[in-house]
């Protein structure tokens, strides 16, 4: 059994000790090239989002390694994520045999991942489960906090690709740890490395909301390296979608009843958006008006061309957009977007910004 | 101005506008239905609509835009799912506020009321949502409601086939929009064949045929689409099946591969799969269906 999974960003890296912890032999996909995305495109309907594409691809380039049993997520609602998976095991087992299992991240994430992980590895004893789900999640929160480090002290400094190679060492290191003290202390030190880096300490000129779609926002291959292009030009960014965060919120919080996303967005969406309209319309929309709110010279709005959620969301955005005289640069990718399209358009839109 | 409530003549009017009519006149409350679909209203709505919206959306700004000269209140409400554990897409939990987004209209104009699920008490509030805002008595508007819901359920079983040949697939707000399917209709009765389509079988029987893809699809209207796609291809006087589908339907993107893949691939009807958009030439239209006909015809003859 050679398991794999699609990338989503940084996820990749615990999920990846916590599988081979548990004695499960794991392949994993090459990282997304351009030949990932044609791959993806070709075994896919026409018109579908660009996630179902790229994941498609990492499956097709992993089960060219091998692998042979595929991990994924699904989750009913309104949008097409809870449809993927059915539809993609389609296409794919006319290649081989393959075994497809789901998580449902609609409800119960966490009793959902210690099923799989005790069909996956049948001999792992139930406490190295729950202490390698633990360290996932550990190791996830504190790879959103030299996330959070990278986009701040990047933004201070004259010497960004420094703090960004600092960054990605520190990913490294993190993926190496074996205990929550090994990634407390491993944490604390690459933030320190940032700090001491950091030469110039006038605030930043520019604040920046990064809103959108969750996949888009966190792979950084499909976002075009979104968030680095902007600390290059000295822009502080704001994130609202982090991949450690959401991940706890929605194992624990959201599993023992004590935090409920749909209707802590409610509130912050409305007049604008009144319902939930599945997937991150709601949030976006909720985070655009935060940002509108307190003062944030501009909005990045980024998600998959076509997506159902956002583009409900778009109607409200043009309007908060208008109403509190805040540019929102909109950026719809495909398959087919290219890096200079895309960085030509951010730094327009940050000129734009830093005249006005 | 006197009360004139506008009714879009598009999206999930062709799913209960019957019903909506039905509890307007016997509360009393006038009426107006939006016209038919013309090249006016579409271009309106494309006007209006965000670029990636779906075709059908965009035809629905039209309506309501044909409307707010004429009405005091435009009736659009949000129907996010009425039958127990499907869902409708996210266009149809976000219509009031599309609305409210796009038009400029007061606060008591936009007549929403919020069907989340199908349970009573959901459709109690809806109705007491609807009458606060017209001003109308509350114990009126669920008489209204109750009768209006008998005779809609009475008016919606007729199942008539009979020696058909053509299927037609497709969501009701496009197959009941001459607008979209005027193309097809032509060529088939330039041909003389028959067709039925999916909105010709009763619900009841869609969801049946459609049990057996729970708990895959969880798209209400796309589960219809499946029930009639497996209910056609059993059927032997079927000789041909066109599904249509629109431009940015974000469902219909998967479901079309989903039923190529467990349905149609496996049964012997030979399909075809037309995607509309806004761009309307007819040439295109006629001549694949033409060329689909053909084909059928040499299959079946030899």
């Amino acid at each position: 059994m050679n398991v794999t999974y699609p990338h989503m960003g940084y996820l990749t890296i615990p999920v990846y000790n916590m599988l081979s912890n548990l004695g499960i032999k794991v392949i994993e996909a090459p990282p997304i090239t351009k030949r990932t995305v044609e791959l993806g495109s070709l075994y896919s309907p026409e018109s579908v989002c660009l996630p179902y594409k790229i994941t498609m691809g990492n499956f097709i380039e992993s089960i060219e390694k091998g692998a042979d049993t595929l991990l994924t997520v699904c989750g009913s609602g309104k949008c097409r994520l809870g449809f993927y998976n059915t539809v993609q095991k389609i296409a794919l087992a006319e290649k081989k045999p393959l075994q497809l299992h789901t998580i449902n991240i609609s409800e119960n994430v966490l009793v959902n991942l210690y099923r799989l992980l005790r069909t996956l590895a049948p001999n792992a004893s139930r406490v190295s489960i729950a202490q390698n789900i633990a360290m996932t999640l550990k190791t996830l929160k504190a790879l959103d906090k030299i996330n959070d480090a990278k986009n701040h002290y990047g933004a201070l400094t004259e010497d960004a690709d420094m703090i960004i190679n600092t960054y990605h060492r520190g990913m490294q290191q993190l993926g190496n740890c074996h205990t929550f003290r090994e990634i407390n202390e491993t944490c604390q030190h690459i933030i320190g490395d940032m700090d001491t880096a950091t030469t110039v300490l006038a605030p930043p000129p520019v604040k920046i909301g990064l809103i959108g779609e969750f996949y888009l926002l966190l792979e950084p291959y499909v976002n075009h390296q979104l968030e680095d292009s902007l600390i290059k030009q000295g822009v502080e960014v704001k994130k609202f979608v982090y991949t450690g965060d959401w991940a706890y919120s929605q194992a624990i919080l959201h599993t023992l009843g004590l935090y409920n996303e749909e209707t802590s967005y409610l509130k912050e969406a409305r007049p604008y958006l009144n319902y939930h309209v599945g997937g991150d319309g709601l949030k976006s929309v909720g985070n655009a008006l935060w940002c509108a709110k307190n003062q944030f010279d501009g909005i990045i709005h980024i998600y998959p061309f076509s997506c159902m959620p956002e583009v409900v969301a778009q109607y409200a955005l043009k309007n908060i957009a208008r109403d509190y005289n805040i540019p929102i640069l909109s950026l719809s990718i495909d398959e087919h977007a290219s890096d200079v399209g895309i960085t030509t358009r951010i730094e327009a839109f940050v000129d734009c910004l830093k005249r006005k | 101005m006197p009360i004139n409530i506008g009714i879009p003549r598009a999206l999930l009017y062709h799913e209960f506008g019957s019903l909506w009519t039905a509890f307007f006149s016997k509360l009393g409350v006038p009426f107006t239905l939006s016209a038919e679909t013309n090249t006016q209203i579409l271009d309106h709505g494309t006007m209006l609509a965000i670029d990636e919206s779906c075709l059908p959306l965009k035809i629905y700004l039209g309506h309501i835009a044909s409307l707010l000269p004429k009405c005091t209140h435009i009736f659009a409400p949000r129907i996010a799912g009425y039958h127990n554990n499907f869902f409708l897409c996210a266009k149809f939990a976000g219509l009031p506020d599309i609305i409210r987004n796009t038009f400029s209209l007061a606060d008591n104009q936009l007549i929403a009321p919020n069907i989340e699920n199908k349970s009573q008490s959901t459709q109690l509030k809806a109705i007491y949502s609807i009458c606060q805002t017209i001003g109308i008595s509350k114990i009126s508007g669920c008489l209204a409601y109750h009768q209006a819901k008998q005779t809609w359920k009475n008016h919606n079983s007729a199942p008539t086939h009979s020696n058909t040949q053509i299927a037609i697939i497709g969501h009701s707000y496009l197959l009941n929009d001459a607008f979209f399917c005027r193309d097809i209709l032509t060529v088939l009765k330039k041909r003389n064949l028959t067709m039925i389509t999916s909105e010709h079988i009763p619900s009841k029987v869609l969801y049946q045929q459609a049990a057996i893809f729970r708990p895959d699809i969880y798209w209400q209207l796309s589960a219809k689409l499946a029930g009639a796609t497996r209910y056609f291809s059993q059927l032997s006087e079927i000789k041909g099946i066109i599904m249509v589908s629109s431009f940015g339907c974000g469902p219909d993107s998967l479901m079309n591969e989903y039923l190529e893949h467990h349905v149609l691939k496996n049964s012997n009807t030979p399909y075809l799969i037309i995607n509309l958009d806004e761009h309307t030439g007819s040439a295109g239209i006629v001549t694949r269906v033409e060329a689909f006909l053909d084909l059928m015809n040499w299959r079946s003859e030899s």
